[in-house]
């Protein structure tokens, strides 16, 4: 195999790899937004408040996500 | 009006639909190109009289706040001057149903003596991440640009100087006025690489030379040897016997033969080297000065020519090389530039609101040496209020690669749809128009409840609770 080839194959696996991380932000996501859609149902007097430390939450678990992204990312377009 | 549009809207839209099906049959899309720096503009489109060059984010970025400002502007002469309630309607009115809602939704985090600094820091970062994100939406805004050349920047050790080169190592000429060009399939070798390399060769032909004249000698006295011991042998004749001193002057002659052949042969190669990359069109190095001496060179040996670089997509000198579209203007929160500039603007306003609300004693959040000898624990107080430190400096790297992350994935999905389904691109439009007022809301609510969690004293509850205790 050539060395351009090699490094093709190397960007593509890493940035996969990296991609991994995505999983737990899409956990995270699912975790909070059940748990506040349970909460609104509950009481759905304090929605207000929930839904926008539900949108916190999700926002900080999906920064973990994208995170994972911009290192993807960064393998794919900017390592030369 | 109305009445003349009714019902006949999805007709509009149909139209619209065969358009675009036409249009991407006239002009099939291409594999975009991505990159995430912002890319430079041309040379010649530079902050005139200075050598810093603008890129095409920064571009975009003063687009918004121009838009801003007009937005300001306007929003300041439609507001009613004699205090009615009775709104202007229109665009005006639906700003200020935006503004009211938010002005409610940041009244309920951070409702309090510092609300009005909060809520406007919150609404300038708001709207400014806003605009930039939703011109992403905007026709034209990452598809319209310069053709040219893939370029990269090549570090050359000898002038201490960038020089730039395709990506598939063409060189590119900086000519007059920004008009570039792009000599053949080079590698990029600068005149004092070249020297270094011919210098090189001449001691590789040393060397060979030297090599070759000992082996020739080694295999001469071996010769002798042979010709001295070997004469009782049997196959030994009187006339070779009798050649002997003859042959002695021969191997005189062999090896400075030898020595200038094995010289030639390096030198011959070297030649054959630089006469190969002539025959590419590669005009650097010796002699060479300039891009108009290589066109000079190549018009006289009837080589290739160098080609523009900006040239005609569709002419033959376009197939020589990678060409790709660089956007006039690119979203511009897509550069890290921005959304870094935004974050460390919104993490210092943080401190800022803390320090106007607690005065220096804000700073005890981060040093707190109070407790360190009065009770048992005060060590683990010490370790948070670094952390806390830390963790100021890591909310800048959150609130940019969050950021620049989802905007510039968006931007990338764009690209890749309008590639796959040219036709049918625009439900991933709306998924980023959606994106886009998301991440802005996340970007300044996360500034406002900072802010806010800023000004909220650590020790006020051990106070109360020593106040309790008194």
């Amino acid at each position: 195999m050539d060395p351009q080839s090699t490094i093709v194959l190397g960007k593509a696996v890493g940035a996969g790899l990296a991609m991994i991380g995505a999983a737990g932000g899409g956990i995270g996501i699912g975790l909070s937004v059940g748990g506040a859609v349970m909460a609104m149902g509950r009481n759905p007097d304090h929605t207000p408040t929930i839904q926008t430390n539900m949108i916190l939450g999700v926002a900080f678990a999906e920064a973990v996500a994208i995170y994972a992204l911009v290192v993807s990312l960064i393998i794919l377009f900017v390592l030369s | 009006m109305n009445s003349f549009w009714n019902g006949k809207r999805r007709y509009v839209a149909l139209l619209l639909f065969l358009a675009g099906v036409f249009v991407a049959l006239v002009v099939p899309p291409v594999i975009p190109f991505i990159q995430l720096p912002g890319e430079n503009l041309p040379a010649g489109y530079d902050i005139p009289f200075t050598d810093i060059r603008i890129t095409n984010t920064l571009v975009a970025a003063v687009i918004v706040w121009i838009l801003l400002l007009l937005f300001v502007v306007y929003i300041a002469r439609r507001r009613p001057s004699d205090g009615s309630e009775v709104p202007p309607g229109g665009f005006y009115n639906m700003f200020e149903a935006l503004y009211e809602g938010l002005m409610g939704f940041i009244g309920g985090i951070a409702g309090g003596p510092h609300f009005r600094l909060i809520f406007n820091m919150f609404m300038t970062i708001f709207l400014i991440v806003l605009l930039s994100n939703w011109m992403s939406l905007v026709p034209g805004i990452d598809t319209v640009g310069f053709i040219h050349a893939h370029t990269k920047e090549k570090f050359d050790p000898a002038t201490e100087e960038y020089k730039v080169i395709t990506t598939d190592g063409f060189e590119i000429y900086q000519g007059f006025l920004g008009i570039s060009y792009v000599n053949g399939q080079c590698d990029w070798i600068s005149p004092e690489d070249e020297a270094a390399a011919d210098a090189t060769a001449l001691a590789r032909a040393e060397t060979a030379a030297l090599a070759a004249q000992q082996s020739q000698l080694e295999a001469d006295a071996y010769q002798r040897y042979q010709a001295a011991h070997g004469g009782h042998g049997d196959e030994t004749h009187a006339d070779e016997a009798s050649d002997d001193h003859g042959d002695d002057h021969a191997t005189e002659t062999d090896a400075s033969d030898a020595m200038a052949m094995a010289r030639q042969d390096v030198l011959n190669a070297r030649t054959a080297e630089k006469q190969a990359r002539r025959d590419r069109g590669c005009y650097t190095g010796v002699g060479l000065s300039s891009w108009e001496d290589g066109y000079e060179q190549a018009e006289k040996d009837g080589k290739k020519a160098p080609i523009p670089l900006h040239p005609d997509p569709k002419s033959e000198d376009a197939k020589r090389v990678p060409w790709v579209v660089l956007p006039w203007v690119r979203v511009a929160s897509t550069d890290l530039n921005m959304t870094l500039t935004l974050a460390i603007i919104a993490v210092v306003m943080v401190q800022y609101v803390g320090v106007k609300a607690l005065g220096i004693g804000y700073f005890t959040k981060f040093f707190n040496f109070s407790t360190l000898f009065k009770s048992p624990l005060g060590g683990i107080d010490v370790a948070v209020g670094l952390l806390e430190l830390i963790g100021d400096f890591a909310k800048v790297l959150s609130f940019s690669f969050r950021l620049l992350g989802a905007m510039f994935a968006g931007a990338i999905l764009l690209f890749v749809m309008s590639f796959l389904v040219p036709i049918l691109p625009w439900p991933f439009f709306i998924l980023e128009f959606f994106v886009g007022a998301i991440q802005a809301l996340v970007f300044a609510l996360l500034t406002a409840i900072f802010m806010q969690l800023a000004t909220i004293s650590h020790h006020h509850d051990d106070d109360h609770d020593h106040a309790d205790a008194h």
